[in-house]
């Protein structure tokens, strides 16, 4: 394991001409920065924030929850000369429940996704995930927002939100541009954003249909570990239990969190009783692309990722 | 930086930088040493304290991030006479202290859960503490402590 750095002075200082000269000019802002200095921006307004993005870009690192950040920032792993804190933007702490869709902000915390009804009764999967996530302690602090930036191929709020077809918001001074789950991230710990914007919202649409869903964390220990994969499975069913959609998306078993087309179109189109979760869970095995690392074999991988496939499907015909 | 925050019920302002955490100012600015540091990433819990209500690794949050905020740490739960907490007192009479460097975490956990849940299974408590981490006690008597706390404080009607 890698030597923490704990000892506060020995962090590495700011340098460069670069900084010195980005620090004048947020020097002259004087007053418009609530706390602090160039080195810490905190700013109460999301066009604030988006101004700062833009100004700054990647030489001031987002700081949401700090969950994430803080770990690579005190082991040494990310150098910061300059923070950008958002948890004074209440805008980006909303939540709101629409006939068509539900809009999330992106500061919204993993604590308020586990413990508020109205997630748990539209969106089970994301509040299940919600609450096997981390700690008490990491919860409260932890971003729905920060999960999704970070984009871990291991967050744990990913396969979720693949399953619900969300849509994120990206704003920066020239405009917004919504980016769909399954096309934003590009590879473990990178996606689509530029340097100049900032995740706003998730946007997931209402469905219409009588909907199934099933979460499955497997890590471990069950409690505080980094999930080994997880599962989200969603079906829309009509009123005769035909499966009239499916979304089957899994976590940590691929470069990115994925959807498994194969299993979503062998079941489409069947009713519920007559699909056989076997085959569904093979066919989940066969199209996930994962690696071995300490939390997981690919065998080991692979064989779990079609086995709680089948459990849940099993689950699911038996009401 | 200048920050303005409330800590135990009093309120500080202290001049911190942006390279300090939450936990560095609480124990060396404010000699406030009953969090404590263990892996300094979030995992033991350790650093816990009441930040705005909820717990939170003080190890995690900036210190820029606490203006602000309403925290509290087991120093703010004794009385003015200096009297231990109903929480304190069941971890000492149910044997749940060994070494003790997890305990503050645990008893502000504990403090929260009983906010909540003033009569919590044994598996609500376990949960809770699911980010408090021991390594003496194998967690039996610190669940013991917790429900002890419960009992007593809904018989005195102590919830303070």
């Amino acid at each position: 394991m890698k030597n923490s750095q704990r000892n506060v002075s020995s962090r590495p200082k700011a340098s460069g001409s670069d900084f010195e000269a980005e620090k004048e000019n947020t020097q002259e802002l004087g007053r418009e920065v609530p706390v602090g200095s160039a080195d810490y921006l905190a700013p109460e307004t999301l066009n604030k924030a988006l101004e700062y993005r833009s100004r700054y870009g990647y030489k001031a690192v987002v700081i949401a929850g700090g969950t994430d950040v803080m770990v690579d920032y005190f082991e040494g792993l990310t150098e910061v000369s300059s923070w950008l804190d958002l948890t004074k933007i209440a805008a980006l702490k909303e939540m709101k429940f629409g006939p068509e869709e539900i809009r999330l902000g992106s500061m919204v915390t993993h604590l308020k996704l586990a413990t508020d009804p109205r997630v748990g009764e539209n969106l089970p999967l994301l509040a299940e995930a919600a609450s096997e996530m981390g700690s008490w302690q990491i919860q409260s602090r932890g971003t729905l927002g920060g999960n999704i930036v970070t984009s871990s191929p291991a967050g744990d709020t990913l396969a979720p939100l693949l399953a619900y077809q969300a849509r994120f918001v990206l704003g920066s001074v020239s405009g917004q541009r919504e980016v769909a789950a399954e096309d934003f991230f590009t590879g473990p710990k990178e996606n689509v954003m530029n340097q100049d914007e900032l995740l706003l919202e998730v946007m997931i649409p209402v469905s219409r249909e009588r909907t199934l869903s099933r979460w499955k964390k497997v890590g471990k220990r069950k409690a505080v570990i980094i999930s080994s994969l997880t599962m989200a499975l969603l079906l829309e069913l009509d009123e005769k239990d035909v499966i009239t959609g499916a979304r089957a998306a899994y976590g940590a078993v691929a470069p990115t969190p994925l959807r498994a087309e194969e299993v979503e179109n062998y079941l489409a189109g069947k009713s519920l009783s007559e699909v056989s979760a076997e085959r569904a869970g093979e066919l989940a095995a066969r199209e996930i692309s994962p690696i071995t690392d300490i939390r997981g074999t690919v065998a080991y991988r692979r064989q779990v990722t079609r086995d709680i496939t089948v459990e849940a499907l099993l689950d699911m015909q038996q009401g | 930086m200048k920050i303005t925050f409330t800590i135990n019920n009093e309120e500080r302002s202290l001049e911190v930088s942006s390279h300090q955490r939450l936990l560095d100012i609480i124990r060396k600015d404010l000699g406030l040493t009953a969090a404590k540091e263990g892996c300094g990433k979030g995992e033991c819990g350790a650093c816990t304290v009441l930040f705005n209500g909820e717990p939170v690794a003080s190890c995690l949050v900036l210190a820029p991030q606490a203006d602000g905020a309403e925290i509290l740490t087991v120093e703010g739960l004794l009385s003015r006479e200096g009297e231990l907490h109903p929480l304190q007192q069941a971890f000492l009479d149910a044997g749940a202290v060994q070494c003790g460097f997890c305990i503050p975490g645990s008893i502000m956990t504990g403090y929260r859960l009983l906010q909540d849940n003033p009569e919590p299974e044994r598996e609500e408590v376990c949960q809770a503490l699911a980010g408090n981490i021991c390594r003496c006690t194998g967690y039996q008597k610190i669940v013991d402590a917790i429900q002890l706390a419960a009992r007593r404080m809904q018989a005195g009607g102590d919830s303070s």
